[in-house]
């Protein structure tokens, strides 16, 4: 082996770098055919922490900062012994509905329409969550609790079809005739029962 | 040839110290005298070992398994499906997370490096059997809520809840496939560097599980990583913390330290042959 793989194998015994070893200031990661950067050219390989996503008008892009929601534990109720007494798997989600901007104003709106009857004096919702053992799990849940509640104000009512209007209109002029026909014929039933008077003679 | 000496010198110094060996000093051996049997006299005789009446008596005796007429349990079963395949069925023995936190706490495992198969079973506290079909470990969801470590870590199999877990703290985690002969070196690499053999390549994994290592969602090996940082925001969404910024961590590079598909160990190549006597590694020519 010549003096300068040595040097080489030396700095490689001495670089504490993980996935390769760093050799004048330079990454020297080994490279197969199945590196990355083979399989998805063009992509940015390193980790990075994307932005969260733009609003996207009047449309509840399904986003929600969890720095603007309160979120308290408590213990659960129900049986479970030891675990549900003592451990806090209960979550509790609340926010101010009228300040929530994250929230498209519409849709807000229709909310705050919605769910007067549920909000607080101070003006919070809140959703609670105790459907799991785990409190992570109950937090996601609350999560989707409250999207599902959002998305549910954003969903527009199918309006009935043109036929099936005039199924229902032709079902409404059916049942009265028949009551008419109906009335009719009791009329004439009791018609029948008095005696025959100065007109049919 | 050093230990029989001893043990033999032992043995004639105790000689020397203890009282004369004689038949009233001796232990006795079990199984050294073996009783007569004789089928005579009042204890072998009468009826000779052989019961009263039936076919035992009578010394005509059914077959072993024989249930005197009904279809006998061992020829019930014509088949048993669920047999099936069982010889190409993966396992990965779980490793909860409270189990990873204790190891954690009483630095068994040492957390400013990343974590993989090797680490695992160097701690000495769990052991992979790649002879019985065990792929390698899979990280569980017990101890979910407690788990407070930022790692870098890489099982074969992880839940969402617990990939949420790991990342809630700062960490990085991954699922990748090895295959049954690195298997065997991982679970014991000091065994195979002893050999003397050049470390093997990785092999790709088994078609049925391409689809779970190339998605993103589990965080597989040979997923898209600009799909990964995206999952890992949904993820922090779902589960309702906010995605710490792991470009800002100080740890960054240990953090995001991962192997190529084709690589055994971290900073080893495949075809390098390490020399743990004299220190030194060995690599192929450049062709």
């Amino acid at each position: 082996m010549n003096k300068i793989s040595c040097a080489f194998i030396r700095i490689l015994q001495h670089s504490n770098s993980y996935g390769g070893a760093t050799v004048l200031g330079r990454q020297l990661s080994y490279k197969s055919d199945l590196s990355l950067d083979k399989i998805y050219p063009n992509v940015r390989l390193q980790l990075y922490t994307p932005p969260p996503p733009p609003s996207d008008g009047d449309k509840f892009n399904g986003y929600v900062p969890m720095d603007k929601l309160e979120i308290t534990y408590s213990r659960s109720s129900g049986p479970g012994g030891q675990h549900v007494n003592t451990v806090n798997t209960k979550v509790d989600v609340r926010f101010k509905l009228a300040e929530a901007k994250w929230i498209p104003d519409k849709t807000r709106a229709k909310l705050l329409k919605a769910l007067q009857n549920k909000i607080t004096k101070e003006g919070y919702f809140c959703i609670k969550s105790d459907l799991t053992r785990s409190q992570q799990l109950n937090l996601a849940d609350a999560l989707e609790k409250l999207r599902a509640i959002i998305r549910a104000q954003e969903v527009e009512a199918a309006s009935p079809s043109e036929e099936t209007l005039e199924k229902i209109r032709r079902r409404q002029e059916k049942a009265a005739r028949q009551r008419l026909q109906l009335k009719r014929g009791r009329a004439q039933v009791k018609a029948d029962r008095q005696g025959p008077s100065a007109v049919d003679f | 040839m050093a230990n029989l000496r001893e043990s033999s010198d032992k043995a004639l110094k105790l000689l020397r110290t203890l009282p004369r060996v004689q038949i009233g000093n001796l232990r006795p051996n079990p199984n050294s005298k073996q009783n007569d049997k004789r089928g005579r006299a009042q204890h072998g005789g009468d009826k000779h070992g052989a019961g009263n009446k039936g076919s035992g008596q009578r010394q005509n005796f059914m077959r072993l398994g024989y249930e005197t007429g009904n279809q006998p349990f061992y020829l019930r079963f014509p088949y048993e499906p669920y047999y099936k395949g069982h010889h190409l069925r993966r396992q990965y023995p779980p490793l909860s997370l409270l189990q990873l936190q204790v190891l954690i706490d009483t630095n068994r495992i040492d957390i400013s490096q990343p974590i993989d198969i090797a680490t695992i079973c160097n701690s000495g506290l769990l052991t992979l059997k790649p002879a019985e079909l065990e792929y390698g470990f899979q990280l569980t969801d017990h101890g979910l809520d407690n788990f407070k470590a930022k790692i870098n870590i890489e099982v074969q199999h992880a839940s969402e809840a617990v990939i949420a877990a790991v990342e809630r703290n700062g960490g990085v985690i991954r699922t990748a496939y090895y295959d049954p002969r690195c298997l065997h070196i991982l679970a014991n690499p000091k065994k195979f560097f002893q050999k003397g053999v050049p470390i093997p390549k990785r092999m790709l994994p088994p078609q049925d599980a391409v689809a779970y290592y190339t998605d993103a969602k589990n965080r597989g090996y040979l997923a898209n990583p600009e799909e990964i940082s995206k999952e890992r925001l949904v993820l922090a969404q779902k589960y309702g913390y906010e995605l710490p910024r792991i470009e800002e961590d100080p740890q960054y590079e240990m953090l995001t330290a991962a192997k190529d598909g084709r690589q055994l160990f971290y900073g080893l190549e495949p075809g390098w042959l390490i020399n743990l006597v004299d220190k030194v590694i060995v690599k192929p020519k450049e062709t």
